[in-house]
């Protein structure tokens, strides 16, 4: 077993205000989490007490089997990358990379040979010497990376670190975080409210609302399975509907579906909910076959999105609006119009039930 | 989600303390330096003025109020204030109007200009209108004839109009480039008049700005010793007449009594000016302001002529200060002359300079440099002093306030800003009081007055120390302790560098003080430890105008030296945003 980290019924507190409740997580070796959560969820604040800067008001932080809840964070060698990139604008780059060897008194040589180390990691050698300010900030927050894994940390925070970055190299970035990670084998916590990011990077993500941990489980699971009406509205997008179940069928204000998943649930009143591009789209002549005729309903498509390979259609069930995501080729190929009836069909394994009471919506 | 099992590992915690260890302990200690050195004097000073005999009693107060000469000296002292404030507070509004809102030619001189009075000594203003318009003035006997002279109420309100102007200038400068011009672009576009939008809108978004300057001329005015007592003649005020009662007449509980009373008025200013910086600050609009669109030629034409007025007047009370050092006899005989720098025998000893030259030089050289220059050379090292110890200080203090915060933080915070509002003179006599015992080694020594000035000027280096440290992001420092860094060293690595330019500006305005300070010092300074800006006042006394206008010369070109010296190391002008409120 490696050096795992654990959270035990973590808690803090701000005044009457309580910030994180009660979590619990153990985080292995070499394993890549993403904390994910809207702002204000807490998920920043569970970060700072895993770097020290933030008290722990109740629960335990343990690594390497010791508790560290009041160890100071110079002492906890873990790395951290913000937001802000937080490069000292005094120091070149390579000076910053240093920093951390040489607050540490390593020998001259070893910190020459690990800045270039560093330096090659990303690309950045012939930047060495210049300052914050004269680089891109793609390139700041490289250095910034490179900088928090200069010491070797036992552990890589990364808070939002490519939020203050334009879209096309946040994703470039992005996917050289999760090279790095690959290649170093480095334990790394990330925190984003961006779920295309977590779903994307992670090993496994954990969404995070008022303060608690709602699902802890793979990018896949989480998608796929998610396990209350807030994880399935937060991480990607779902249409819902309101009902009270009865068996395998569900009564919403004017239809009855047929479901095929839905577990144990004791509640009658429940959400059911259906991601877009599970959502079949028919135009009226070409009817489906062999399906179940409950689930089919008709409408009219009343906005087309085009999102490059994928066309998102806003459609007019007599009043109720649902979103169903087509492939561009299928769109293309059906030659599908504004104003146009259609008809669609919810298969009934690709329905997720929840309980009605947890959800707000 | 419930643990799976309770983890029995062992707690690592002792290294945490260190830290807060480390901010405690220099908390602990700026807030003993605080309250030794400024409460206990104002608590000695209130105790002396309400006990007698070890009795609350309010017998001083009773005689202050019931002798209409003492008395007098209080109605005086509001009446030159209110006039003063008054006075400046309007020249300064559109002064700062015509810096911001308008596109007048020569904004650069008339910034430059106007912040000179912060170099000197206050008692230039009043050096410069005795040469003037005192009883042998150039202007009152040479040229108009006549027997007026500006000694009394008039002359303390024109010098401390001038000496108050720059104070006010920046507040109202910042005020006033910070409010969004776009409301002013608004309101002509929505139809209403220039005068109009003047009055609706950029006056209403100026208020705070105005008031808060108005409160700090009341203070600067009431609490200054250095104007009234060259040119206010008999008239007397607050500040003078504790140093009458106290040096005069050896009557401390009087002056204890008095400087109570002097207290009101200051304190009750410098809350106001504090309560309403906060409120201007909400109103500051941090949006880019867009282009100041050409002024209309009468507009223009207007302001630049105004802008002249006060500018004039400040560059020929130089002018005349530095001529009546230089001249033979003023106003008779304007053959120049360096006789006046020759001065009489101040006498006078300095560590180590008096007994290095004493040893190098000889006859007349040596008398003049090792012995008469002696003060000079005091106010320097002095001011050296000063400029380190408080600059550090104040960094420590604004870093603990704005980046630490440890608990009792607000305590430090309220007295680092609270010696702004204490007069000099009051500050000076609660040092008598306080430290004038065999016990305490150093009042009498250079240690006492370096400690006194560092502690009145402590509330302008805290603020600019937190303003520039407010400027530094927390995840810099997070960085540089999550790197491994301990506190000493995440302090002197990162964020030191990155405060150094408000640091050297620091160093250059605790100089300045320094060398310019007269008020809480007069108290301090005796026949073994005597200082440049305190000799300007005892020359003037005993009659040497001439020497008194040399020393005042010499001071300004100490402090100009410094200032040139501190922009080439640090390549900007430090006077910037710099105004004296202690």
């Amino acid at each position: 077993m490696g050096r795992n980290l654990r959270l035990e019924n973590l808690t803090k507190r701000f005044g009457n205000l309580t910030a994180v409740d009660h979590v619990n997580l153990e985080i292995e070796e070499g394993e890549f989490i993403c904390f994910l959560g809207p702002s204000g969820c807490g998920k920043t604040t569970v970060l700072r007490m895993i770097t020290g800067f933030e008290t722990v008001t109740e629960g335990k932080i343990i690594f390497d089997g010791k508790v560290i809840n009041d160890l100071i964070p110079q002492k906890r060698e873990f790395g951290i990358v913000f937001q802000s990139y937080a490069l000292f604008p005094n120091m070149t780059v390579e000076e910053n990379i240093a920093f951390g060897l040489k607050v540490r008194k390593r020998p001259k040589k070893e910190i020459e040979e690990r800045v270039d180390q560093m330096l090659d990691l990303v690309g950045l050698r012939e930047w060495r010497k210049l300052y914050p300010a004269q680089l891109s900030g793609g390139q700041q927050q490289r250095v910034a990376l490179v900088r928090a894994l200069a010491p070797d940390p036992q552990v890589l925070l990364l808070d939002e670190p490519l939020s203050a970055l334009d879209a096309k190299i946040r994703v470039r970035l992005r996917a050289e975080i999760k090279r790095l990670q690959q290649e170093l084998k480095k334990t790394m916590i990330y925190v984003t409210h961006d779920q295309e990011e977590a779903l994307s990077i992670a090993d496994r993500v954990v969404v995070m609302e008022a303060g608690q941990f709602r699902q802890v489980g793979r990018p896949v699971e989480i998608y796929q399975s998610p396990n209350s009406s807030f994880v399935a509205d937060f991480v990607g997008t779902s249409n819902f509907f309101r009902g009270v179940r009865n068996g395998d069928r569900v009564q919403t204000e004017r239809r009855d579906f047929r479901i095929a998943r839905f577990e144990s649930l004791p509640e009658r009143e429940v959400f059911l909910a259906i991601r877009p591009e599970k959502i079949e789209v028919f135009k009226l002549g070409e009817f489906p076959e062999g399906v179940e005729k409950s689930n089919l309903a008709r409408g009219r498509i009343d906005v087309i999105t085009f999102l490059g390979a994928a066309v998102r259609l806003t459609i007019n069930l007599e009043g109720e609006e649902v979103i169903s995501d087509i492939i561009e080729r299928e769109f293309s190929r059906k030659e599908f119009r504004q104003g146009e009836e259609v008809h669609l069909y919810f298969p009934p394994e690709s329905f997720m039930v929840f309980s009605a009471k947890e959800g707000s919506r | 989600m419930k643990p799976k099992k309770e983890v029995q590992g062992p707690t690592i915690s002792a290294p945490v303390s260190s830290d807060r260890w480390l901010v405690g302990m220099t908390m602990g200690f700026l807030l003993a330096v605080l309250a030794f050195f400024m409460l206990y004097p104002v608590y000695d000073i209130c105790k002396l003025s309400f006990l007698k005999g070890g009795t609350f009693t309010l017998q001083n107060y009773q005689s202050y109020f019931s002798n209409p000469r003492m008395f007098r000296s209080l109605t005086n002292s509001l009446y030159v204030a209110i006039v003063t404030t008054v006075i400046t507070t309007i020249s300064a509004f559109f002064f700062a109007y015509g810096l911001t809102r308008t596109t007048i030619p020569g904004k650069n001189i008339f910034y430059t200009v106007s912040t000179f009075p912060l170099i000197a000594p206050s008692i230039i203003q009043g050096l410069a209108l005795i040469l003037l318009f005192g009883r042998n003035g150039l202007i009152t006997r040479h040229l108009l004839n006549t027997d007026w002279n500006i000694y009394g109420a008039t002359g303390i309100i024109v010098a401390e109009c001038l000496y108050c102007f720059p104070n006010a200038l920046f507040i109202l400068y910042t005020t006033l480039s910070a409010v969004d011009t776009r409301l002013d672009e608004a309101a002509q576009s929505l139809g209403a008049s220039a005068l109009k939008t003047f009055f609706k809108v950029t006056l209403p978004s100026a208020k705070y700005g105005i008031a808060s300057a108005a409160a700090l001329v009341f203070n600067l005015t009431i609490t200054d010793f250095g104007v009234p007592v060259v040119i206010g003649g008999n008239y007397s005020v607050l500040a003078t007449e504790i140093y009458q009662q106290v040096i005069g007449m050896q009557r401390f509980d009087l002056g204890a009594t008095i400087s109570v009373i002097l207290l009101i008025p200051s304190v009750g200013a410098f809350l106001l000016n504090y309560y309403l910086t906060k409120k201007s600050y909400a109103l500051i609009s941090g949006q880019a302001r867009p282009f100041l669109q050409p002024s209309r030629p009468f507009k223009k034409w207007a302001f630049t002529i105004y802008c002249w007025i006060p500018t004039t007047f400040i560059l020929i009370v130089f002018i005349t200060v530095f001529a009546g050092s230089f001249v033979k006899t003023w106003p008779y005989d304007f053959t120049l002359t360096l006789k006046h720098f020759d001065f009489p025998s101040l006498g006078g000893n300095a560590p180590l300079w008096t007994k290095f030259w004493a040893s190098v030089l000889d006859g007349q050289w040596k008398s003049l440099i090792a012995y008469k220059y002696a003060p000079i050379w005091n106010s320097l090292w002095v001011s050296v002093l000063v400029a380190l110890g408080g600059a550090s200080l104040t960094l420590l203090a604004g870093y603990i306030v704005e980046k630490k915060r440890p608990r009792g933080v607000g305590i430090l915070y309220t007295l680092s800003v609270l010696p702004a509002a204490i007069p000099g003179t009051v500050m000076g006599l609660g040092y008598i009081l306080a430290f004038n015992k065999p016990y305490f080694f150093i009042y009498g020594t250079f240690w006492i007055i370096i400690i006194n000035i560092i502690i009145c000027n402590f509330t302008l280096g805290t603020l600019s120390s937190i303003a520039n440290l407010k400027q530094i992001d927390r995840s810099i420092e997070e960085a540089a302790i999550s790197l491994g860094a301990d506190p000493i060293k995440s302090f002197t690595q990162v964020v030191f560098p990155l405060t150094k330019t408000a640091f050297f500006s620091n160093i250059t305005f605790f100089f300045m003080r320094a060398m310019t300070t007269i008020s809480a010092v007069i108290f301090l300074v005796s026949a073994k430890v005597k200082l440049a800006a305190i000799e300007i006042i005892f020359l003037d006394i005993d009659g040497r105008t001439a020497s008194a206008n040399a020393m005042c010369t010499i001071i300004i070109i100490l402090v100009v030296a410094m200032l040139v010296a501190m922009r080439l190391i640090t390549g900007k002008s430090g006077l910037k945003g710099m105004s004296a409120t202690a």
